[in-house]
């Protein structure tokens, strides 16, 4: 047994050093390879990410695209533990979608009835909605990727970068930090209760649900109280509606003009720009990532003797 | 020195409300002057602020009457952006006044509504953040600092815009020993610097009334003192009735004063040092006997 002595500390505090730093909606790596890159760059491959599989209809290159995702956030450093809150969203959307084309698939002389565990459900619908969730799949870990990689600044620099008026960009901004004050406020008002016993795991789903529809009044309360005071705080600090400054002239954009467009931000724009491009003009003019070039469709009506 | 505020007969009365706010104000406030503004709660303290910077009638409805005078002009016929060049406030729920996602930003905010060049800003954003000692905070989330960390950058958000007349609203209510301190060394810095007007409304008095020049007693919608700090801490009972509590220095001075240890004439302290200076002789006679 180790012996106290006047000059033992009785507490010893945990030393580990931070890794990530918590944002309005999320959390970033302190450090990640992405941040050398221009905000604006950021943005547009959180575009070509998050806009590209709505031209691709085939859910192998979707399920590649997620790969690449996944890939790009552990490039960038982001812990992928954090990825769990993610779960009850990708398999709610998994559940919803699939129960309303078994129970709602919708009339058509030509679709194919199959049998499986004794439940009938049609192959095209079937496969359409399968390869539907890939697509939606797909452009949530596009989102994931550009939120856990971006503070909200960089996303405000990007969209100004990219001549959006500062209005519009400053709208979006509070509107960021309205959901984050939204969500922080939720937590609170969830741990009062819970440090005034109220336990939710031991609730039926439905009171569950009552209890939440119940939060939603004090939520609103405060976040009508918080506009009236942001409110306040922009006529205070000399804002007007339109932007316009007490000179008359150019707004400065102080925080813009921290960050600078190096070379290998035009190198990757024009890299993702082109891919875009491709695929958009492959897509609507050719129809090269339409469904009946899907490996897995063409293997599955082979084998069920489906004709295309 | 000139009057850069005035108030002629000001009455308010917020929408939806029974009571006037504020009734029949007439007010002078002199250019670098430090003005302390107490009172208890729902008194008017908040409203009177808000009248000056515009806030009424500009962001409130309401019922106006008489008129509020800044550098001459009403500062109902001032829109948003030319208040912000002559008057700052400081709201006492440093939060609220937050309006971007870090720091740097939210100092560079006012400074770009303004007008300022890109290099006005910059030396202007260094020289607030330095005063109130958050350099190292620039690049931090304003939801991810200290209560008193907080408040610090929202003084700096003002001070940045350097307008000559600063305000603050119960600007410690919020926040632990240590920060009010803080606020209170920002605030004597600035006094020092005796480049602008000063307006303080606070609970804490036992910090305020060594700063002040003069203080002002708002009780139920109304001016009921507006004196120089001394002559308005003379009575200390009368402060309490009002649910003002003087510095404990000053009162026991009083005491003192009252009970014939000290002269009638004797100047009360403000400050721990000042009564330490007027008790101590008291205690030496004492051991001398």
């Amino acid at each position: 047994m180790t012996e106290i002595t006047a000059s033992t500390p009785l507490t010893t505090l945990p030393t580990r050093k931070a890794t990530a730093r918590k944002t309005l909606l999320g959390q970033v790596p302190l450090d990640s390879p992405f941040y050398a890159f221009h905000p604006v760059t950021r943005l547009i491959l959180f575009v070509f990410l998050g806009v590209i599989p709505l031209f691709i209809f085939i859910p192998e290159i979707n399920f590649i695209l997620l790969l690449v995702n996944l890939i790009l956030l552990r490039w960038g450093k982001v812990d992928l533990r954090r990825l769990r809150i993610y779960m009850p969203i990708i398999f709610t959307v998994a559940i919803f979608m699939f129960t309303v084309v078994i129970l709602a698939p919708g009339k058509d002389p030509s679709y194919t009835p199959l049998t499986v565990l004794g439940i009938t459900i049609y192959y095209q619908p079937f496969f359409f909605t399968f390869a539907s969730y890939w697509r939606l799949i797909a452009m949530l870990f596009g989102t994931i990727l550009y939120f856990s990689t971006n503070h909200e600044r960089d996303m405000l620099v990007g969209l100004r970068t990219l001549r959006m008026p500062f209005v519009v960009s400053y709208v979006i901004s509070l509107s960021i930090r309205a959901a984050g004050m939204f969500m922080e406020d939720f937590r609170i008002i969830r741990e009062a209760e819970q440090a005034r016993g109220l336990d939710t795991k031991a609730m039926r789903f439905s009171d569950q649900a009552k209890l939440y529809v119940m939060y939603l009044v004090p939520l609103f309360s405060i976040a009508l109280r918080r506009a009236d005071e942001i409110s306040n705080a922009l006529f205070a600090r000399g804002y007007t509606l339109t932007g316009r400054v007490g000179t008359g002239g150019k707004r400065s954009d102080y925080i813009r003009s921290r960050y600078v467009m190096r070379g290998r931000d035009w190198v990757a724009i024009f890299i993702l720009v082109t891919i875009f491009a491709a695929v958009a003009i492959a897509q609507i003019f050719f129809g090269v990532f339409a469904l009946t070039h899907s490996p897995l469709n063409i293997y599955l009506r082979t084998i069920l003797n489906i004709p295309n | 020195m000139d009057t850069i505020i005035e108030f002629q007969n000001l009455e308010w009365k917020y929408e939806n409300t029974k009571e006037f706010a504020l009734k029949g104000i007439n007010l002078k406030i002199q250019e670098h002057s430090f003005v302390g503004v107490v009172g208890a709660n729902e008194q008017g303290k908040t409203s009177l602020l808000s009248a000056i910077c515009g806030l009424i009638p500009h962001s409130f409805n309401g019922i106006y009457r008489g008129q509020v005078l800044l550098f001459g002009k009403p500062v109902r016929e001032m829109d948003s952006l030319e208040l912000a060049t002559k008057v700052g406030l400081v709201f006492s729920d440093p939060e609220a006044q937050f309006t971007a996602m870090t720091v740097e930003e939210e100092l560079a905010f006012g400074l770009e509504n303004i007008g300022y060049s890109l290099s006005e800003i910059k030396e202007r954003l260094e020289w607030a953040a330095q005063i109130t000692m958050i350099e190292d905070l620039l690049d931090k989330s304003p939801y991810d600092i200290s209560g008193g960390q907080k408040q610090r950058v929202a003084i700096a958000c003002v001070l940045a815009m350097n307008p000559p007349i600063i305000m603050m609203d119960e600007p410690t209510s919020m926040i632990d020993p240590l920060g009010k301190r803080l606020i209170f060394d920002i605030l004597r810095k600035l006094k020092e610097g005796k480049k602008h007007t000063l307006i303080v409304a606070e609970h804490n008095i036992e910090q305020l009334a060594p700063l002040a020049d003069e203080m002002i007693l708002m009780s139920d919608g109304q001016i009921v003192r507006h004196e120089p700090t001394l002559e308005f801490l003379t009575n200390p009972l009368y402060l309490r009735e009002q649910g003002i509590l003087p510095p404990e220095c000053t009162e026991y001075a009083q005491w003192l004063k009252n009970e014939g240890y000290l002269s009638p004439d004797t100047r009360l302290p403000l400050e721990l040092e000042q009564a330490a200076a007027l008790v101590m002789p008291l205690f030496e006679k004492k051991v001398v006997k």
